[in-house]
């Protein structure tokens, strides 16, 4: 499937260490454009850690991670300038206190992408408005609710005009009433086309709206396939067992 | 007929107290503390010895005076349903029964400690020369201030780096100047370094000194605020591809300075403080001219007008850095 479409990520025998702890085996994946991969498994299976390799928040032990066709585990990489390119969405939404909503979003185009104030705040004030918060734009992040900072989090994202979005459980730090307005927003992501990684448990987005899923286990990837596939007929016994529990 | 109309009242008025105060133990009820306070006043009045040192007999009455004084305020204080009002009688009479005591019965020679000490005639016409050595303290206290404000956000901004080489010579650097009595770097800059083929006036070698040793202070306490902010900050920051100066330009420093600014506002007055410790290298400074004049007029109230000349200038900066510490706490508890 998607093998005419470009080629986003592609990951080649990752191996992560912490010390002694060995928390992924040699992982490769593919992921084309538009693909929506959504990662599950058990808690300290390795999924934030994978994700977060792929723009080296945490840096890979050994293997080859292509962006784009750049190795960014290649010391000569400028990794500022692939991170340009990949939206990242916390669970903890890491939002700058200090700054409004509006500023949030604005930073980085106007630092990094040399924007100009004017077009960034008229990027800024957009995207508020497809996140449905055009009238908190200057409100602070203590002033928002969860979902809303998660919401004013992704339009940050966005304002770079990533490639791709990865998705560190973007739900889990949010009240169950909350968590309905951001997977809209990942749901009206997905159906324009974005390239997305999502690390969630939330089944009915995933499938809803995931192309394909990856099941993690112990820093393996166990299984893999469409939602109809893994979700109704998982063939691992791990992966049986672990939807059982959450579903 | 006339007693069957007041009786109600009266009863009515016994329930209401009792139904008010009737669930406090006995020596906070006022049936207790107005009578206690009436004997204590009449004490006070009729018994208490004149000024001077009392005979032993009288010590009696100053000590069940003092007794029953206690007890009365530890009735009203250990009680939080009094009025405000009540207990704060009851506090700041207190202190100053105890402090009219020690100045009517100890014996002291008050006479004697104002001629010496608070002797305002021996000021007349060394107030301009205190204040020139006043104006002295805070040029050597303003430029030390920022002199070690910016050498300390350089070193705290370099530490945050994690390079290990440079890690050894910052730490030694801080590790040094804060280990070293201030005095003796003082001496050191201005007498030794000659000896190095470097001189300096005692100005300058005041202000090197003071500003070497709190830009130590300094970038301890700005490392603390970076090192505070939450990890969470600087991955967001980076994953937006802003580079790392970006990050702590843009990022961390404006969450770490609303940290930063009450402790270092405390280092401050310290700093300006430590600026008398610059008199035993002969800068006519504040506590310089204190001490002059007191050895010219004999006498030390000279040294008492400087004192209180320190406090005029650092009690505002004092009540400023609370006033910051209360405002930040709120701000800070947002951050995370």
């Amino acid at each position: 499937m998607g093998e005419d479409r470009a080629l986003m990520i592609e990951v080649i025998n990752l191996h992560k260490y912490f010390k002694d702890h060995h928390v992924l085996k040699g992982l490769n994946q593919k992921v084309y454009k538009s693909e929506v991969v959504a990662m599950i498994g058990p808690s300290g299976a390795g999924k934030s850690t994978f994700l977060r390799c792929l723009n080296r928040l945490e840096e890979p032990s050994l293997g080859k991670i292509l962006i784009e066709g750049t190795d960014i585990t290649a010391t000569r990489t400028d990794i500022n300038k692939v991170r340009t390119e990949i939206g990242m969405v916390f669970q903890s939404f890491n939002l700058f206190p200090h700054l409004t909503a509006l500023q949030n979003i604005k930073l980085a185009p106007i630092n990094v992408r040399r924007m100009s104030e004017k077009d960034a705040e008229e990027r800024g004030r957009q995207l508020l408005k497809k996140v449905g918060l055009q009238e908190k734009a200057n409100a602070y992040p203590d002033q928002l609710s969860g979902g809303q900072q998660q919401r004013v989090a992704i339009a940050r994202a966005l304002a770079m005009q990533p490639h791709m979005i990865f998705f560190d459980e973007p739900t889990s730090a949010l009240d169950p009433e909350m968590i309905r307005e951001v997977l809209d927003v990942m749901d009206n992501l997905a159906k324009e086309g974005m390239t997305m990684l999502v690390v969630s448990h939330e089944i009915g987005f995933i499938r809803e709206a995931a192309t394909r899923i990856l099941v993690l286990a112990d820093g393996c990837i166990i299984e893999e396939g469409t939602p109809n596939e893994v979700l109704k007929h998982p063939q691992h016994s791990r992966t049986q067992d672990f939807l059982s529990k959450i579903v | 007929m006339a007693n069957s109309k007041l009786t109600p009242i009266r009863e009515s008025f016994a329930k209401r107290y009792r139904a008010r105060f009737g669930h406090l133990p006995w020596f906070k009820r006022y049936e207790y503390l107005i009578p206690l306070s009436i004997i204590i006043l009449l004490i006070g009045l009729l018994l208490l010895p004149p000024l001077g040192k009392p005979a032993p007999l009288q010590w009696l009455w100053i000590g069940v005076f003092l007794i029953l004084l206690i007890l009365w305020v530890v009735g009203i204080l250990t009680d939080i349903e009094k009025p405000r009002w009540i207990r704060a009688i009851a506090a700041i009479s207190f202190v100053f029964v105890l402090g009219f005591f020690f100045y009517r019965y100890s014996g002291a020679q008050w006479d004697k400690l104002t001629t010496n000490f608070f002797n305002l005639s021996v000021m007349e016409g060394l107030w301009g020369d205190l204040g020139q050595g006043l104006l002295m303290t805070l040029k050597v206290a303003l430029v030390s201030m920022c002199i070690s404000l910016a050498l300390g956000l350089v070193i705290a901004i370099l530490r945050s780096l994690n390079n290990p080489i440079l890690n050894v010579f910052l730490i030694i650097y801080i590790d040094f100047f804060r280990a070293i009595p201030l005095i003796v770097l003082v001496v050191f800059v201005f007498y030794a370094l000659p000896f190095l083929g470097i001189e300096l006036d005692p100005y300058i070698s005041a202000v090197v000194a003071v500003s070497l040793s709190y830009a130590a202070y300094v970038a301890e306490v700005i490392r603390a605020g970076i090192e505070s902010i939450y990890r969470g900050q600087v991955e967001a920051s980076r994953a937006l591809g802003l580079s790392s100066m970006q990050t702590m330009r843009l990022v961390i420093l404006p969450q770490a300075v609303r940290v930063v600014i009450p402790p270092t506002t405390g280092l401050m007055v310290g700093l300006l403080k430590d600026t008398a410790l610059t008199t035993i290298i002969g800068l006519p400074e504040l506590l310089y001219k204190g001490i002059q004049n007191t050895i010219w007029q004999s006498n030390p109230t000279p040294l008492v007008a400087a004192a209180v000349l320190y406090i005029l200038v650092l009690l505002p900066l004092t009540r400023f850095s609370g006033y910051l510490e209360t405002r930040s706490k709120k701000w800070v508890k947002t951050a995370r």
